[in-house]
């Protein structure tokens, strides 16, 4: 039997209740290390696939692997295990708005503590050191106590990012992390987001602007319509290839 | 001048001419629509600006009661006499003693209707004020004098015998003046009892409410329910018993419950909590159905128990918003319960109501006082506890 990817994406298919078929035979392998920034057009099913991979969404048909473990065929409990490797990062940052900085990024950590315990949200000293060290990687550590609400987009992305970070995750699945900031933060939050993958976690991203996935990427995939259209260099997307991800009518806007 | 419309083609057949008549003629009905339902309405509910001032006798005594309510008292020494009188034959009846060194004496001790007779009293307390009294066989009195006794406690009254039904009769002079101190009185003690008890009513229903609403309004909640055939059924009953019940008015409530439980303040407590139940459950179910799905996702994301999830993703968005409405149910219910004794629901309102049935103005003027002083409170309490809170 041949070795297995750290990621594998086998023949996925998503169709929503309502008929929508969101992907269609989806499938490739990620390696361990990798940036992969998914492209494609609104609607294209990036959101799906990644939410497919945490099983966020349940996938209508196929398989998924990861680390040789399968996916899609956990059991609730073992899935919630698996769930604490894989952070993830929302476009709109899902904070819980009312509550501080800290037990934002605390919350991260919910599927490694005791539930009795959270419950009443009392974290172990070590828990809450972890948290400062991590809000400190994001430059936020003086935000603790703050009301999540309170701060900038900006900010409440690196909170999001600190908040995967407690799940010491193997793998990241970022969703159009930088979509809701304005060009000079999103450099600042994918260049986090760069650093956490030199260390070694795996990443994959979903971008709006290819001049972003061209800059972070080393490798694209590119969806339309819930099929994968391309998936290689960022280099071998010239203007036709491009046109036919975007559409004939496209025009590449460069985001500096 | 050439017509220059804009949009020529929205009304391509109707003449402008045709159109405004068509309106014309729409709007005189509608003003005639109008003009017959508010003349019907005018004479049903009897509207009659002139009662106003016509009848503004009857309310005086009420109105100025308000500025004196019985609020304060002093003890009251009395001193009675009694003398018997009859029209017609028989034994003079022996009476209860008189106040020791008073006595009473009647210029005639037998007589008929409109006779009249003096009535001479002595021993009282000097230059106090006091009332005589006709009682008649079956112990009704009627007033007949207020007097007042001169320098030595005598005085000196003529009367004549009443129309009243009976043949013995007893005349009885009454002679109070107050001794003591001020001192809260029987009316306040009441009033402050039903007070003490319309507020823990309105307490009573409330947490009754919050405590069945919390639990239900998740099964009323579509976003929550709604992803089965199961869950959809139970979302769309549930909304429906709020729907139904928040209709029923918690006077209407009361009176049902006032002759299944009795009158008083149980039924009162059952009334206020089957509507509130209803309104703030439907207010609970709207605030989770308006939850933010994104923080759900998220930490579910992380591997979070279900039970976390609620903690962490769906208790923070609801809570300070669910305080609120039940602060906001809090102030209603506390004016409701003043009211709700009118029904038979106890607390404050069914005094109230008896106070003024019995035309005991000043007495209701204190409850009256009492009602709006507790209610001024409570308002402003809710205020400052709703400023911490949210
Ligand atoms: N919960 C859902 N129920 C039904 N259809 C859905 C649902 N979520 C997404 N879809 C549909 O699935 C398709 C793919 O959606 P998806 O959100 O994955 O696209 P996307 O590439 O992330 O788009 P965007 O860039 O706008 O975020 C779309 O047609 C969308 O309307
Ligand atoms: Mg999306």
């Amino acid at each position: 039997m041949e070795k297995l990817a750290f990621l594998e994406v086998e023949h996925l298919t998503k169709v929503y209740e309502d008929g929508t078929k969101a992907l269609e035979d989806v499938s490739f392998k990620v390696e361990r290390g990798e940036f992969v920034v998914i492209i494609g057009l609104s609607g294209s099913g990036k959101s799906t696939l990644l939410r497919c991979i945490n099983r966020l969404v349940e996938p209508t048909s196929g398989k998924i692997y990861l680390d040789g473990v399968e996916v899609t065929a956990l059991a609730p409990d073992e899935l919630r295990r698996l769930r604490r490797q894989i952070g993830m990062i929302f476009q709109q940052f899902n904070l819980v708005k009312r509550a501080s900085v800290l037990t934002n990024v605390l919350s991260g950590r919910l599927g490694y503590v005791p539930s009795i315990w959270s419950l009443v949200n009392y974290w172990p000293r070590e828990e809450v050191q972890r948290a400062f060290l991590n809000l400190e990687r994001v430059g936020i550590a003086d935000k603790a106590y703050t009301r999540a609400d309170q701060l900038s987009g900006g900010q409440q992305q690196r909170v999001g990012i600190a908040r995967a970070l407690m799940q010491e995750p193997k793998l990241i699945l970022a969703d159009e992390p930088v979509s809701a900031l304005d060009p000079a933060t999103s450099h600042s939050v994918l260049k986090y987001i760069e650093d956490l993958n030199r260390e070694g976690i795996t990443v994959l991203c979903s971008l709006h602007f290819l001049s972003l996935a061209r800059r972070y990427g080393r490798r694209i995939i590119a969806l339309k319509a819930g099929r994968i259209v391309f998936d290689g260099h960022p280099e071998e997307i010239d203007d036709r290839r491009f046109r036919e991800i975007y559409g004939e009518e496209a025009v590449e806007v460069e985001i500096r | 001048m050439r017509n220059q419309t804009v949009t020529p083609k929205a009304i391509p057949h109707i003449h402008p001419g045709r159109r405004s008549l068509i309106r014309s003629w729409q709007f005189l009905m509608l003003l005639l629509a109008i003009l017959l339902i508010y003349g019907y309405g005018w004479r049903v509910t009897q509207i009659n600006m002139g009662e106003l001032f016509t009848k503004a006798h009857l309310i005086r005594p009420l109105l100025s009661s308000l500025v004196r309510p019985d609020l304060l008292t002093r003890d009251q020494e009395v001193q009675v006499a009694r003398a018997p009188f009859l029209t017609g034959e028989g034994e003079l009846p022996t009476l209860p003693p008189s106040t020791e060194g008073t006595s009473l004496n009647l210029s005639r001790t037998r007589g008929r209707i409109g006779d009249r007779l003096v009535v001479r009293g002595q021993g009282f307390r000097p230059n106090t004020e006091g009332v005589l009294w006709w009682e008649n066989q079956i112990g009704q009195r009627l007033p007949m004098r207020r007097f007042k006794t001169d320098e030595q406690g005598r005085f000196t009254l003529e009367i004549a015998v009443p129309q009243t039904p009976g043949v013995e009769h007893v005349v009885i002079a009454e002679v109070s003046w107050p001794v003591g101190p001020l001192k809260p009185s029987e009316t306040l003690k009441i009033v402050t009892e039903r007070m003490i008890e319309t507020v823990f009513l309105a307490l009573m229903g409330t947490t009754i409410a919050v405590v069945v609403a919390v639990p239900l309004s998740f099964l009323g909640a579509r976003n929550l329910m709604a992803r089965n055939p199961v869950g959809f059924t139970i979302y769309l009953i549930t909304r429906t018993v709020f729907n139904i019940a928040r209709s029923i008015e918690p006077l209407i409530m009361a009176t049902v419950f006032a002759v299944w439980v009795g009158i008083g303040p149980f039924a009162g407590v059952l009334a206020l909590g089957v509507h509130s139940i209803a309104a703030l459950g439907k207010l609970y179910s709207e605030q989770i159905e308006s939850i933010d799905p994104g923080p759900i996702e998220a930490v579910m994301a992380t591997g979070a128990t279900p039970l976390q999830v609620v903690r962490y993703a769906v208790i923070p968005q609801i809570v300070p918003q669910f305080i609120a409405f039940t602060i906001y149910r809090w102030d209603i219910n506390v004016r409701m319960s003043t009211v709700i004794g009118f029904v038979g629901g106890g607390g404050i309102g069914f005094i109230l109501m008896q106070y003024i049935n019995l035309l005991q103005w000043r007495q209701a003027a204190t409850a009256v006082w009492a009602i709006t002083l507790v209610v001024a409170l409570m308002d402003y309490a809710s205020a400052v506890i709703r400023e911490k809170v949210i």
